[in-house]
């Protein structure tokens, strides 16, 4: 596995590929490609989320296991996103970010979201999704150390999580069927997904008080055991 | 003309991208009109079950944006009717069909591009660019159905365990949670397998790895990219220089019909339903193949057999008798 | 050429726990090197400290050295490709979707070029005969083409040494033995060194050139396989790992000792003169001169031994050691012998299977039969047709069958015979279309709900890690056990329901051969305790050790069914390798 061994550029990545470059790939997309080039998009927003991911290793000869896990987590997901009605993507991305740090989490997001795509079809919303989620899975990483200790903040972040989604994909909405963002068909689009909202971080809620303490024993039975 | 199947996954997927870019882009509804004519045709032959269920929804999405353009956009001169003072247009219902019709003609062309791009062609062309994205797709991939199996193996074990002893709501809930639990601890402890297996292979070794492929790049597929380039790059043109645009509001104005954007209708037409040409010449190729079995195959009549066999004899023996 | 060496090694895991002690082996270029030893002697972590990628957290003290070099002087490149390694669970190996991607990934890993990794990966799909799946996914494969497809996208990497940690122990004996001749035929032809533990060596022994054998961590045995097998056989650990022909020799040693001394020649009298008399007390009659042969070849203690009296390790240089010295023992002494209880019992059950034991057992079994009539039954398939697709083949086509209460039943048969789906329809998993299934004289359909698996039927799958629903059993993690642990803790779970009819679907699969025996015995205690087992296996030793009654499944069917002893007298491919060796 490729490592970046200068740590300085490491932590300069860790920031600039999340907060800068990717909301600017989605920018342009939606701008300059006119949303059209999804494809490209796409594309660039897993790159992205690669670097971001590589940056996060320490050690190399624990690469090809965190590899392994991120695919486990991320598969489980899509297995997951078979669930009807409530879906437990977004709290599963929320537990790898929490207990595999932010670019684990961030690559467990887009990752499902490209893969469960193949079965939901893919299309113009694909990088939307694999940003959304990705985003959830990368402040899950960075306030990792309180959703661990409480449990009323984890809940609270799995809500806003089910909120943040809703909110990036309304913006798709408003993007494709209209030329252009402006804010009266984005606040439309907002009261119309209402129920959706809901629903997303109700599933959240529920997928995270379930899960996330089995799923996080084994994690970190796995991370001390086979020293990850 | 190969089948579209075994063409290089790149030139495919770069077909399908400027084909999709300039249904979207130019906004002319003879172009969208072709375009949806093709992509019904050609998804009725390439989807496992033709138009199928997807299209009621992806119908219920045109219906919607239809509807929704005139109720939003009142510009246009043709006044239809007037519905809490808001007047609907005939301008603005024209534009909501043509933008859904569009839309349901590309959601179409991203059903027949999902599946013919299986992953091993997306593999292709995102594993060449980016090699451990590749690898990271490829093992997702590997896994799912795996995933998917050893749920089953682990429900029917469970079952016989009394896990659903209860047979209620709850109690069903509760064992498929166990199960997810006991597969998420079966999927993480032999992860790390399959890790090992990577390492001992050498994964890791280089800073860069390559990405391999089995597909080649053929001299047809280097016609059809050129073909492909060549026509996009007519109809850009028109497009750019609007020699192709309509104008909806505040009255609609077709662009007129001229040598250039006859050519321009034509290419695109060619490009369109050249899938549904693809498959039809596969099709007939295949029926062929069938006919040539039932009358020369094993299982005809001892006859016909020796018939053929005569035929093939004196065919030969011409062949001789010419050199 | 000296491949591979390792000096004085020692290896504790950070738990403390000291794994090996003082090991040193060698290793020639072309060799092929078996490992063997109980569960938990320090095999595996021997193996995985040879390849460096692979190596166990802990102190590890002495050297390894390849090709001549220090293990920690390779660079990371020759680390990786002049060792290759295969593992034990075929499927979690795999790393990509298909088959040609996997066997293109080691190269990859390296940065070779596309035409490069064209060529090499054709070149081995074609060797290793896989040109038929060469475009399939990997997911439809089956165990032992996985397990082939793992050793070739080895191999694709040109090692120069091969490790395999128990490559066979989930094949079915078919795929294991053509596994086995594959990798001698890499050794013999391409030279590779490949170093192979496992739990069974029946196939393996007789193709390799060396032998380590392990207990707790240490050297037991180490050097040419015969010597090692010859030392071995008689000892008490390791004597069950060794292949039939040797532990047959082995008792045939000790019976023609028994006879020296019976004779009133030991091992020392070895040169008196043989008595032209026969012995008459025992019944048997030696001709002059032939027991002086038989302790010259067949006692171990003899000195000098001649090359064709060397302990045979297969089962073709069994019988032909069988056949040079048949005119020494005669039917009649065996028999007579037998009768007196001086032989050991497993050696001349067989000897007289032949004869006189097929036409007995008939008789046995006819009576077991009118027995069985007055008993209950517990499981009984009426013509049952079954097919997992619509369109599909028949999975299980006309099974009839019967099995009474309290009886041990075995079904043996070959990969895709439809053994596990016979099992999995009798624990109502999978529905017959056609054809009836009575679980207790009731029809499996009329059971409710759940109503079948309340302390009735009891399923023990192939796969036991689908038994293990929490993360903590007796104290400890399920996965922190080995394969044979986890079998035995799985069976635990399973009779915790208490069954009255227990399923059992490959049970033995991974479990070392004294874990199999206490298996053996628990499930008999079951049995004799009312329980009705059904086992289906392709462990043809376990069945004739455990079965009172086995059936041959083909192609969906029950070929033939009878009484255990009888069954696999008669058989010629599936029976055991004993009654290979007698026939």
């Amino acid at each position: 596995m490729l490592v970046i061994r200068n740590s300085s550029l490491r932590r300069i990545l860790r920031v600039l590929i999340p907060f800068v470059a990717v909301p600017l790939a989605v920018l342009i997309g939606a701008y300059v490609f006119e949303d059209k080039m999804y494809a490209y998009v796409s594309l660039l927003i897993t790159v992205l989320a690669i670097v971001l991911f590589i940056s996060g290793f320490e050690r190399r000869e624990t690469g090809s296991r965190r590899m392994v896990i991120v695919v486990v987590m991320t598969v489980l997901a899509v297995v997951g996103r078979f669930i009807p009605i409530i879906k437990p993507v977004a709290a599963i991305t929320v537990i790898s970010g929490v207990f595999l740090g932010g670019e684990s989490g961030f690559l467990v997001g887009a990752m499902t979201a490209v893969i469960s795509n193949f079965f939901w079809g893919q299309g113009p919303w694909t990088p939307f999704q694999m940003f959304s989620w990705g985003m959830i899975g990368l402040f899950a990483g960075i306030l990792s150390r309180y959703l661990k200790r409480s449990k009323p903040i984890l809940y609270i972040y799995g809500a806003f999580a089910g909120v943040l989604f809703s909110l990036i994909m309304d913006v798709w909405t408003v993007l494709w069927y209209e030329d252009g963002f402006s804010w009266e068909p984005y606040l439309t689009a907002i009261a119309s997904a209402a129920p959706m909202t809901i629903l997303y971080a109700v599933s959240n809620i529920i997928f995270l008080v379930i899960l996330f303490e089995p799923i996080g024993k084994k994690l970190e039975r796995i991370r001390t055991v086979y020293g990850i | 003309m190969k089948p579209l199947e075994k063409y290089n996954p790149g030139v495919l997927f770069f077909y399908f991208l400027l084909l999709a870019s300039i249904a979207m882009f130019a906004a002319n509804p003879v172009m969208i009109a072709t375009a949806l004519m093709a992509m019904i045709a050609a998804a009725s032959s390439y989807t496992r079950d033709g138009l199928g269920r997807a299209c009621v929804f992806f119908f219920i999405i045109f219906v919607l944006t239809s509807l929704a353009n005139p109720i939003f956009s009142h510009n246009g001169v043709t006044v239809l009717l007037v519905v809490n003072d808001n007047p609907i247009t005939l301008e603005a219902v024209l534009y909501g069909v043509m933008t859904g019709v569009m839309i349901f003609s590309v959601l179409l062309l991203f059903r027949v591009f999902s599946a013919l791009m299986t992953s091993d062609r997306l593999l292709c062309i995102f594993g060449r660019a980016f090699p451990k994205l590749g690898l990271l797709l490829a093992m997702t991939i590997r896994f799912v159905p795996l995933f998917g199996r050893q749920r089953r193996k682990i429900e029917n074990t469970q079952k016989t365990l009394g896990l659903y002893k209860n047979e209620n709501a709850i109690d069903t809930i509760k064992g498929k949670l166990a199960v997810m639990s006991a597969m998420t601890t079966w999927g993480l402890e032999n992860g790390i397998v399959t890790a090992d297996s990577m390492s001992a292979r050498g994964y890791g070794v280089r800073r860069s790895r390559t990405s391999f492929s089995m597909y080649r790049f053929e001299r047809s597929d280097a016609v059809l990219l050129v073909l492909v380039i060549l026509s996009c790059t007519f109809i850009f043109f028109g497009i750019a220089t609007d020699m192709l645009k309509t104008d909806f509001y505040p009255r609609m104005k077709l662009p007129p019909f001229t040598v250039y954007s006859v050519i321009c209708y034509v290419l695109y037409a060619g490009l369109a339903f050249f899938p549904f040409a693809a498959k039809l010449r596969d099709r007939a190729h295949r029926a062929a193949l069938d006919r040539v079995k039932m009358h020369g195959g094993s299982e005809s009549s001892f006859g016909e057999k020796i018939r053929s066999m005569y035929q093939n004899e004196t065919e030969e023996r011409s062949t001789f008798g010419e050199q | 050429m000296e491949v591979l060496r390792a000096e004085n090694l020692n290896f504790v895991y950070p738990d403390g726990k000291q794994a090996l002690t003082d090991i040193s082996i060698s290793l020639g270029e072309g060799e092929m090197m078996c490992v063997c030893g109980p569960t938990g002697s320090g095999k595996s972590t021997l193996l995985r400290l040879l390849k460096r990628e692979l190596s166990p957290r802990g102190e590890r003290s002495g050297s390894i050295y390849i090709s001549g070099r220090r293990q920690e002087e390779l660079g990371d490149r020759e680390a990786a490709t002049q060792v290759g390694f295969v593992m034990q669970r075929p499927d979690m190996q795999i790393v990509t979707d298909k088959v040609w991607h996997e066997l293109a990934f080691g190269l990859e890993n390296l940065g070779v070029g596309q035409g490069e990794i064209r060529r090499r990966v054709c070149e081995i799909a074609g060797y290793f005969g896989m040109e038929e799946w060469f475009d399939k996914s990997t997911d439809s494969l089956s165990g032992g083409q996985k397990q082939l497809l793992n050793l070739a996208s080895v191999m694709v990497m040109q090692p120069r040494i091969l490790i395999l940690d128990e490559p066979v122990s989930q094949l079915d004996p078919i795929a294991a033995s053509d596994f086995i001749a594959t990798l001698g035929k890499l050794a013999r032809e391409f030279g590779i060194s490949i170093i192979a533990a496992e739990q069974r060596l029946e196939e393996l022994v007789p193709v390799s050139d060396k032998l380590l054998a392990i207990k707790d961590g240490r050297i037991a045995a180490f050097g040419d396989t015969r010597e090692c097998v010859e030392r071995l056989v008689s000892d008490e650990t390791f004597a069950p790992y060794m292949p039939a022909a040797a532990r047959l020799f082995a008792k045939l040693a000790d019976i023609s000792k028994e006879f020296c001394d019976a004779c009133g020649y030991g091992a020392a009298g070895k040169n008196a003169s043989m008595p032209d008399s026969e012995i008459t007390e025992t019944g048997v009659h030696i001709k002059p001169g032939v027991e002086e042969k038989l302790c010259e070849e067949e006692n171990p203690c003899t000195e000098g031994r001649k090359q064709k009296s060397r302990i045979p390790l297969s089962v073709g240089e069994g019988r032909r050691f069988l056949r040079d010295t048949k005119n020494i023992f005669e039917e009649e002494k065996c028999l007579t012998a037998r009768s007196e209880g001086k032989y050991d019992s497993e050696l001349c059950d067989a000897r007289t299977e032949k004869t006189e034991g097929i036409r007995k057992d008939s008789k046995v079994g006819s009576a077991k039969e009118s027995q069985n009539a007055s008993r209950e039954t517990a499981l009984e398939f009426r013509e049952v047709y079954l097919s997992y697709e619509r369109t599909g083949k028949d999975v299980l086509r006309s099974l009839s069958l019967k099995v009474m209460k309290g009886e041990i039943f075995c079904i043996v048969g070959g990969n895709g015979a439809g053994k596990s789906t016979a099992v999995c329809a009798a624990a109502g998993l999978v529905r017959p279309y056609s054809g009836k299934i009575k679980v207790f004289g009731k029809n499996i359909r009329d059971y409710k709900g759940q109503e079948l698996y309340r302390e009735c039927v009891a399923l023990l799958p192939q796969d036991v890690q689908t038994v293990f629903l929490t993360d903590d059993i007796n104290g400890r993690h399920p996965y922190d056990l080995s394969g044979g642990e986890q079998q035995l803790a799985a069976l635990d779970i399973v009779l915790a329901t208490k069954p009255k009819l227990l399923l059992l679907d490959e049970p033995t699969k991974g479990l070392d051969v004294s874990l199999a025996e206490s298996l053996c015995k628990k499930l008999k205690g079951l049995a004799a305790a009312g329980t009705t087992i059904v086992v289906v296996s392709h462990d043809v030793e376990f069945a004739s050790a455990i079965a009172d009654r086995c059936a041959l499944l083909f192609n969906g069917e029950i070929v033939s069914v009878c009484e255990s002893r009888a069954f696999f007298a008669g058989n010629y491919f599936y029976t055991t390798a004993l009654n290979r060796l007698l026939r």
